[in-house]
């Protein structure tokens, strides 16, 4: 018998950096009111983003950047697919 | 007695094996992306239908339009190679592969184990797997051995007498031959189309009008010469591989990844110290095929920038999109003991503090995959999640 010492190798793979995370949000006229349940002070920034429109897995977003009550900042988007709400650092 | 299994049409039979759903269909290789549009080997319904390997795509597309192509995978083929291979070794068989699909081997060894030699090439077939419709050929020269199972049918095996062997090769056709096609087809305008034809000439004539080339492939017309096998030293090879989340073109990312991939496969413990003599690159494309780049050193280094160098300009070769790339050190030199250094090169210790303190963090957490590097991606994109991704790190 001839014996083998080589291994059938190591496969690991990438994780993506900075996935968007569920978050609940309150919304007043489309613009959220509170995140997690705090209050949001002030909408700083609104912008959208729309990508990918040529796959079959386009991407339709409205981002927010909110100031909370607790001083925190945050930046929130709503995808306009699901219409569910998610948290990101932008 | 030397044999020789021969798998026709390797290269389209192994992705063939991942699509039962193409049996008996006319199918054929696709064209390599970025070269002309040729076809390569095709199946016995394509070969019916009028359709050769080397076609012009739009030539065979008219002449079958029924003609499926399938992408070329050479990483899968030799990845599916390798393992007919070992498991030819593990049925106790020293082999030397000739190319992807045809591999020698000495049955001497094994005849003794199976019973005799009709068993031990039964062993042999059936350690390939009958998936593969293998035949083999056996004879006291190579030649003859890579001619008998070239004639062989499906999942048999034909054993040339010694004293039959120019009988055996006499109606047999040139292709057989390892002679350039403006050679046969000079041959052929001889009039020599059958080895018979051949070695029934002067060898001094054939010398003469072919050269060596020519004066090699009468002694094998005559069933003459290669009567010895050498085995290869089964591979040591570590690979790693990293999947993306989404194929990747960029040239830049591609470096970054190939860097952290050079990174882990030099941490593996395996590889004891001792430095890669070949390193072959390899990526499944967007679209399902693969490509692959074999590359040997001049001199054996486990130095990563060296590596680094002599792989990257390789990556500018990917024709498509990257959905893995798959990195294999090979050939790994005898361990050898390493001088140490009076003044340490700027940034060692540095470097030796981080490796500890990670391996630290890591134990702490109790996950090998709790360090990572961060890859810049695409860091242009709109999308934050596709700028960048986290490539997990072993040192």
């Amino acid at each position: 018998m001839v014996a083998h010492p080589g291994d059938p190798g190591h496969s690991r793979s990438a994780r993506r950096l900075n996935e968007p995370r569920p978050a609940l949000v309150a919304c007043e006229d489309g613009v959220p009111a509170a995140v997690d349940r705090v209050r949001v002070t002030v909408v700083r920034e609104e912008w959208r983003v729309d990508d990918r429109w040529w796959t079959e897995e386009p991407v339709e977003r409205r981002y927010f950047e909110a100031l909370l009550e607790t001083g925190r900042n945050v930046v929130v988007f709503r995808d306009e697919a699901s219409g569910k709400w998610f948290r990101q650092s932008a | 007695m030397i044999a020789c299994l021969s798998i026709p049409g390797f290269s389209l039979r192994a992705p063939l094996l991942r699509r039962p759903e193409l049996e008996g269909k006319p199918v054929a290789l696709a064209p390599v992306p970025g070269t002309r549009p040729l076809l390569g080997s095709c199946t016995r319904a394509a070969h019916e239908a009028g359709v050769r390997p080397g076609m012009l795509l739009s030539e065979a597309l008219a002449t079958c339009p029924r003609l499926e192509l399938v992408e070329q995978d050479p990483a899968g083929a030799e990845e599916a190679w390798e393992a007919v291979l070992r498991r030819l070794e593990e049925a106790g068989f020293a082999v030397e592969p000739a190319e992807p699909g045809c591999v020698y081997f000495e049955t001497r060894g094994v005849e003794r184990l199976a019973g005799g030699l009709e068993q031990a090439l039964r062993r042999a077939l059936d350690a390939v797997g009958e998936e593969w419709g293998a035949r083999v050929g056996a004879a006291s020269r190579r030649f003859a051995a890579l001619a008998a199972a070239t004639v062989a049918p499906a999942g048999r095996a034909l054993v040339i007498d010694d004293g039959e062997a120019h009988l055996f090769l006499e109606p047999l056709p040139l292709d057989l031959l390892p002679l350039s096609p403006e050679r046969r087809e000079e041959l052929s305008e001889l009039g020599v189309k059958r080895l018979g034809e051949l070695a029934r000439l002067p060898r001094s004539a054939v010398a003469d009008r072919l050269g060596a080339d020519g004066a090699e492939a009468w002694q094998l017309a005559r069933g003459e010469g290669g009567a010895g096998v050498e085995p290869r030293r089964p591979p040591a090879e570590i690979t790693e591989t990293l999947s993306f989340p989404e194929p990747v073109a960029n040239e830049l990312t591609l470096a970054r990844a190939l860097a952290a991939l050079l990174e882990r496969l030099l941490a593996r413990p395996e590889r004891a110290g001792r430095a890669p003599r070949q390193l072959a690159l390899s990526a499944k494309l967007v679209g399902g095929g693969s490509w692959r780049r074999s590359l040997t050193l001049r001199e054996p280094t486990a130095e990563p920038d060296r590596l680094r160098l002599a792989l990257a300009s390789k990556l500018a070769e990917l024709p498509a999109p990257t959905a893995e790339l798959r990195l294999e050190l090979g050939e790994l030199t005898e361990s050898v003991g390493t001088q140490a250094e009076l003044v340490h090169p700027r940034g060692s210790r540095l470097r030796e503090r981080l490796r500890v303190g990670l391996r630290q963090v890591r134990a702490a957490v109790g996950s090998a995959d709790a360090v990572c590097t961060v890859v810049e991606v695409a860091p242009w994109s709109r999308i934050p999640e596709t700028r960048a991704i986290l490539v997990p790190r072993d040192d």
